[in-house]
């Protein structure tokens, strides 16, 4: 009877605007020979279209797998989570394709482009996966130009770019599907300081254009450009 | 436009150039195992064929009345196919060749030497219809034959000799002058046995034993060895109508039964080519599980970002695709060459090597060894697919 209550009036509150993304109770138990492991501990949490947050906490405390439940690239083994008003478990594996094609743009610590794309196709490949034919509108170039990537390198390999370059790829490609959620894991990770901030300059900038930006990093001064930090400790939210 | 997805299985074979060679070069092998086994087969069946059905052509109609003798004791003969039966049997033959043939046993004498052997009355015309002559030629005067070759040789005959013709003690014989000899054609499936045998213009036979509207035999030789069926069921239903008047017969049965063990053999030797695409599917089925698990990385990153698994499993197929049609083309090459040669070699005569029964053995094999690498590429195709994006991802 009360949880009920309870779950009416949060509800209650929030008629004017619903959270983009809101994890109830979501815990995440990886099932090991040595027994389960809770990577991520009964977290309830809500995020709000266009926030900027950053998701802290040593290393092991389940960042990343934090990241990869919002990515639904995995769901949680209890609990609920709920993406752009769908119930992530309620939904079929094409489903949880297409929004991780259309609603989620990704930014890894190491790019992870595909090696044998060009830069330009690797910004172009979205846009085919979502139109099933190759872009025709220039949009992948837009985009990459947007992001400040020297068009001449646009025939090269991902191997034949600098770091910086690649993530600069890496963030063009997120964004030409126009997603509503750009997910970053230590973007800057394997950047030098100056890079880093470059790309860090960029990623506000995003917020700033209103999308919502959720960044893991172990680095205040990164975290710093988020409005909001969530720590993470032991698969607990300790702070937010 | 191109398919992104055969772009990147494209690039992946060029990256892996000598792997995916290798794979190939089993399906080339695999190919032309197929395509030249087909071929040689087909070549053997068809000139085996070809070679046999100028022996069993030849349908063979006599009386099925058998006429008995007032002499008690004689020999029952036949009564022979009459005027009006050869008519019905020209009508129901249509355009094939219908060779009226009267024969009887004979004494003769050549120089002062007796003998013994058959008479065939034919009309000069239809000699060279079914029969060839070694030497000298066809009859030309009425009182010219042709002799075979066992009577040739015994009796030391020559073009020019003088045969004369019945009982040694009878007078006033015949006499024939031999114009021709024939070759040894030992027991001839016609059922007209030249060897110890005089031929005569039928004009000279009638002439000497009357008979001219009975005949002892008429065979039909049929253009096309495959309607030799239906032309016997055209005379059979024509002349056969109330009771059976006529027996006919033919040597078909030794075609299929020689024709049936080929087929055995050729399906034999394609199931030793098949062994070597066996062969080749493991081997591209092998270097499949290494693409996918050299790239487990990038399909992670595909995957992650809203590749569907149906996707993935495409870009592994046009993989195994790319690897079967460039085994199929090069197969292809190598089997027109390897074929001809294995074909000439083997049968020494290439007459039929361009046509459809053979020729297609190619198309085919190059089908087959298309099919056997997608076939091949499923599993790897279907594991990529199902991969984990986060535990691919994470390999390294
Ligand atoms: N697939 C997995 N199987 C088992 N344990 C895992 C797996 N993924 C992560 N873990 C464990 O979960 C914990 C949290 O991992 P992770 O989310 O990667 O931490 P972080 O990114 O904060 O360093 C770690 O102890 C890690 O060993
Ligand atoms: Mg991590």
């Amino acid at each position: 009877m009360d949880n009920c209550k309870t779950e009416e009036e949060m509800k209650g509150s929030e008629m004017g605007e619903n959270p983009l993304i809101r994890l109830v109770d979501v815990s995440k138990v990886y099932r090991l020979e040595s027994g389960d492991f809770t990577a991520l501990n009964h977290v309830s949490l809500d995020i709000m279209e266009n926030e900027f947050v950053a998701i802290m906490g040593p290393s092991g405390s389940g960042k990343s797998t934090m990241l990869n439940q919002l990515g639904i690239l995995d769901v949680p083994t209890t609990g609920e989570l709920s993406i752009d008003g769908k119930n992530v478990s309620h939904m079929t594996n094409l489903e949880r394709t297409h929004m991780r094609r259309d609603t989620i743009g990704y930014v890894f610590q190491k790019f992870y482009l595909i090696p044998l794309l060009s830069a330009y196709e690797n910004v172009e490949y979205p846009l085919i996966l979502r139109y099933k034919h190759r872009d025709t509108t220039g949009k992948a170039a837009a985009v990459l130009k947007s992001v400040g990537f020297d068009e001449e390198m646009s025939s090269h390999r991902p191997s034949q770019l600098s770091g910086g370059q690649q993530q600069r790829v890496a963030i063009a490609r997120a964004l030409v599907n126009d997603p509503k959620i750009i997910l970053c894991d230590e973007p800057t990770g394997n950047l030098d300081r100056k890079t880093g901030i470059q790309i860090m300059d960029l990623l506000a900038g995003l917020h700033q254009k209103g999308k919502t930006v959720i960044l893991v990093t172990h680095d205040q001064k990164i975290a710093e450009y988020a409005h909001r930090t969530i720590q993470l400790d032991d698969g607990r939210v300790v702070g937010s | 436009m191109r398919d992104i997805f055969f772009d990147l299985s494209v690039r992946s074979v060029r990256l892996n150039f000598m792997r995916s060679l290798l794979a190939s070069i089993g399906i080339v092998i695999g190919v032309v195992a197929i395509s030249s086994m087909g071929m040689l087969g087909a070549n053997m069946q068809l000139s085996v064929k070809q070679q046999l059905s100028i022996d069993v052509n030849t349908i063979m109609i006599s009386s099925d009345v058998v006429r008995t003798s007032t002499t008690a004791g004689a020999p029952s003969t036949s009564q022979g196919v009459t005027k009006s039966q050869f008519n019905d049997i020209k009508n129901a033959a249509g355009t094939n060749v219908v060779i009226p043939i009267h024969r009887t046993n004979t004494q003769f004498t050549i120089g002062s030497t007796d003998g013994r052997g058959s008479i065939y009355g034919l009309e000069p015309d239809d000699i060279e219809k079914f029969l060839t002559i070694r030497v000298g030629e066809i009859p030309r005067g009425a009182n010219d034959a042709v002799v075979g070759s066992n009577l040739a040789t015994n009796f030391n005959l020559v073009v020019g000799t003088r045969i004369k013709i019945g009982p040694a003690n009878t007078e006033n014989r015949p006499t024939v002058r031999v114009s021709g000899i024939l070759p040894a054609r030992g027991f001839a499936s016609d059922g007209v046995n030249t060897d110890n045998a005089i031929i005569v213009p039928d004009t000279w036979y009638t002439n000497q034993y009357g008979d001219k509207d009975v005949y002892d035999q008429v065979n039909v030789i049929v253009k096309d060895v495959d309607t030799i069926g239906a032309v016997e069921t055209a005379i059979d239903e024509k002349v056969n109508r109330k009771t059976d008047v006529i027996r006919i017969n033919d040597a078909s049965g030794r075609l299929t039964s020689i024709t049936q063990t080929l087929g055995t053999i050729t399906t034999f030797i394609l199931a030793i080519g098949g062994i070597s695409l066996v062969v080749a599917a493991v081997s591209i089925f092998n270097v499949m599980m290494m693409s996918v698990n050299e790239r487990v990385h990038e399909i992670g990153i595909l995957l992650s970002i809203g590749t569907e698994k149906g996707e993935v499993r495409r870009m592994f197929l046009y993989e195994a695709f790319i690897l079967g049609l460039i085994g199929a083309v090069v197969g292809g090459i190598c089997s027109l060459v390897i074929g001809y040669s294995v074909v000439s070699a083997m049968i020494g005569n290439t007459t039929y090597f361009f046509m459809p029964d053979s020729i297609l053995y190619v198309p085919e094999g190059m089908v087959i060894g298309i099919v056997v690498c997608i076939v091949s590429g499923l599993y790897p195709a279907w594991k990529a697919s199902n991969m984990d994006p986060i535990d691919a991802l994470r390999s390294e």
